[in-house]
């Protein structure tokens, strides 16, 4: 999940809960502050009640009766005043009920006992329990609408922020570490953001590529010029090998020794060149313009190998679509890269064995060969280091410097092709190659 | 033939200039571009063997001087560049062939005979070898009015020892010949002895192939008068 993601989830996931919460006690709360400002009321009217007495005297309300009574019109407050016989000076606020004209009610009531001139007086004022839910209810769903309000205003932003906080990491993901394939060729520009963080992060991603390439491209330049500096001592030592070879004062002996020293010699020399072919393939220094019917390349390069499998006894069956011809390639390096391939089956398989060349053309317009055998196999552990430089085969007695098939990997990078292998050990090896739609053309 | 070798590379000229002599050519040595170039302008040659990479210019730049003063040498250029657009720069500006260092001098000596064959229009006739009889150019091999058909490979290791006669050719200097720079990194030189096992049994259903000799721990050599 990505980053701006689980944030959003994370901010509104908290403040729903919270929210649900508060809607959860939210009619307790307003119920106590209903309550709360009823009994608060009660007794702003009982005090106001008490400065009238205080200012007008007790007839101002009883009037030379003994009591005295009044009520709203709906009786949901009502206030009486009598003489008492009860000498306790009470004060509580209690519900209660009240008969007011026959009819029973509920009410909130302030009763407070106090005494003028030598008598005691009861107050009551009372506030119907029916009104104070009143207020109760509209309280809560206009808090409640208020809420969702403000929470979906504030998920909204949180969103938006969230997003707009996040982009350069999606940026740098984006432009450094998504598709992008290696060397990098053009230089990493870094993404504007004011979060040191995020720039730190790219920052360090930018210098690393840069490390990367660096290292890669002066191993590209060791490599093309050790290679191509081997070449000149090695012409030199080869030729005078050859005018030795040529000497008559040279014995028969002599002979196969400066035979050997050539040997040993020709063996330098391929790895050098091997190794600049690499590096050459690295440098882009072939063309892909040429247009190949791969079925009669194949067929050419059998031929040539012919009769090292007849001497080695090894099956091979060849079924190639002839309509197939692969575009913007270069033929040499595709020779040398299925030379190699095939090359590599041969060494492997033993005697009664059998390599077959298969091919089919998917369904997206790709196009894919197979070159399995029925040899020795890889072991598991060694299959994802088969395409690596100087990886000897430690199975056998073989011989090979171990860069046929780097040099077959280099290949198929260099023409995007997709190369796969899979092994058994002593059932075979298969080598899956596959071209891309846009390389592939169908001839009559 | 008058050869001159334009080669920085000092043991490698007197190398060269060693194993041409041996097969009667008179050569001359230039170090550097600015000496080639005057050695061109006073003598006639008839191969000029050019390396690119000299030490006061390339190689390449001496091809015009050449073509202004000695238009009728046959020009081959040797180079560790080995790049492509070298090759096809070097043979656009005319050059006759081109060869990559490492090089083996028997290569280079057969490329200056196909070269003066083809200039001077040499027709060799049918050259017997035992009781058979090889034409080099059309490519076959006649027992008296048949032929015996040879694989392509077949055929250019044969003719190979053929132009060589009577000179041992090491297993190495046959194949580089045949297969060129396929870079196998463990090319087995028992490639070429399958050839050339298959080369005496297509033959010996015909005649005996004793003039075609297996050198032990060096290679294959033709003998003939």
């Amino acid at each position: 999940m990505k980053l701006a993601t689980k944030l959003i989830l994370f901010i509104s996931g908290s403040k729903f809960i919270i929210v649900g919460l508060f809607i959860l006690v939210l009619p307790v709360l307003v119920g106590e502050i209903a309550s709360e400002y009823t009994n608060y009321m009660l007794r702003m009217q009982r005090a106001e009640v008490m400065q009238t007495i205080h200012k007008n005297g007790l007839d101002y309300y009883l009037q030379g009766e003994n009591e005295y009574g009044s009520y709203t019109m709906l009786r949901e407050e009502y206030i009486a005043l009598e003489q008492t016989d009860h000498a306790v000076l009470q004060d509580t606020i209690r519900d209660a009920k009240r008969v007011i004209e026959g009819d029973t009610l509920n009410y909130r009531i302030l009763s407070h006992v106090f005494t003028h001139q030598g008598r005691h007086y009861l107050l009551e004022i009372g506030k119907t329990t029916a009104s104070i839910d009143h207020y109760n209810r509209p309280l809560q769903r206009v808090t409640l609408y208020a809420l969702v309000f403000l929470i979906a205003l504030t998920v909204l932003v949180d969103i938006v922020f969230t997003r707009i906080l996040v982009r350069p990491l999606s940026l740098i993901i984006k432009t450094k570490l998504l598709n992008r394939k290696f060397p990098f060729r053009r230089k990493p520009e870094l993404v504007q953001t004011s979060t040191t963080d995020f720039r730190y992060l790219d920052e360090s991603l930018v210098l690393l590529m840069q490390q990367i390439n660096e290292a890669f491209e002066k191993e590209r330049e060791f490599t093309a010029n050790a290679s191509h500096e081997f070449m000149t001592p090695i012409s030199i030592l080869q030729s005078k090998m050859e005018n030795l070879l040529r000497d008559d004062l040279v014995n028969d002996d002599a002979a196969v020794r400066v035979v050997e020293m050539m040997r040993t010699l020709d063996r330098l020399k391929r790895i050098s060149g091997s190794l600049l072919l690499i590096s050459r393939i690295d440098n882009e220094q072939y063309t892909k313009t040429d247009t190949l019917p791969i079925a009669s390349m194949i067929e050419e390069l059998m031929a040539e190998v012919d009769f090292k499998l007849e001497e080695q006894g090894i099956q091979t069956s060849r079924t190639l679509r002839p309509d197939i011809a692969l575009l913007h390639v270069n033929a040499d390096l595709l020779f040398q890269l299925f030379y190699n391939l095939i090359h590599n089956a041969i060494k492997f398989t033993p005697s009664g064995g059998k390599i077959s060349i298969t091919d089919q053309l998917l369904t997206d317009g790709a196009y894919q060969i197979q070159i399995s055998d029925t040899g020795a196999g890889i072991p598991s552990e060694q299959l994802p280091f088969v395409f690596d430089r100087f990886k000897k085969s430690t199975s056998g007695n073989q011989t090979g410097f171990g860069l046929g098939l780097a040099i077959v990997k280099r290949i198929a990078t260099y023409h995007h092709m997709q190369i796969e292998v899979s092994s058994q050990v002593n059932k075979g090896t298969q080598f899956t190659l596959t071209f891309a739609a846009k390389n592939v053309k169908k001839v009559e | 033939m008058h050869v001159l070798i334009v080669e920085d590379e000092k043991t490698l000229a007197y190398e060269m200039a060693d194993f041409l002599k041996k097969a009667f050519y008179v050569c001359d040595l230039a170090h550097t571009l600015e000496k080639g170039i005057e050695s061109v302008s006073v003598n006639r040659y008839d191969f000029i063997l050019i390396d690119l990479g000299l030490p006061d210019g390339d190689g390449l730049d001496m091809l015009q001087q050449v073509k202004a003063h000695n238009s009728e040498a046959a020009i081959i250029i040797l180079t560790a560049r080995g790049n492509l657009e070298d090759r096809i720069k070097g043979l656009d500006l005319g050059a006759d062939d081109y060869l990559a260092k490492p090089f083996y001098l028997l290569e280079l000596q057969s490329r200056m005979q196909a070269i003066a064959r083809r200039k001077f229009d040499i027709k060799e006739e049918l050259i017997p070898v035992g009781n058979f009889q090889i034409d080099l150019q059309k490519r076959f091999v006649l027992y008296g009015q048949d032929t015996i058909e040879l694989s392509r490979k077949e055929f250019d290791l044969l003719s190979y020892l053929l132009l060589h006669k009577n000179r041992v050719l090491t297993r190495m200097q046959l194949s580089e010949h045949i297969w060129g720079t396929v870079a196998v990194d463990d090319f087995d030189s028992n490639y070429i002895d399958a050839h050339i096992k298959n080369i005496r049994k297509k033959l010996n259903v015909w005649a005996h192939t004793d003039w075609l000799e297996t050198v032990r721990g060096v290679g294959y050599r033709i003998k003939i008068q």
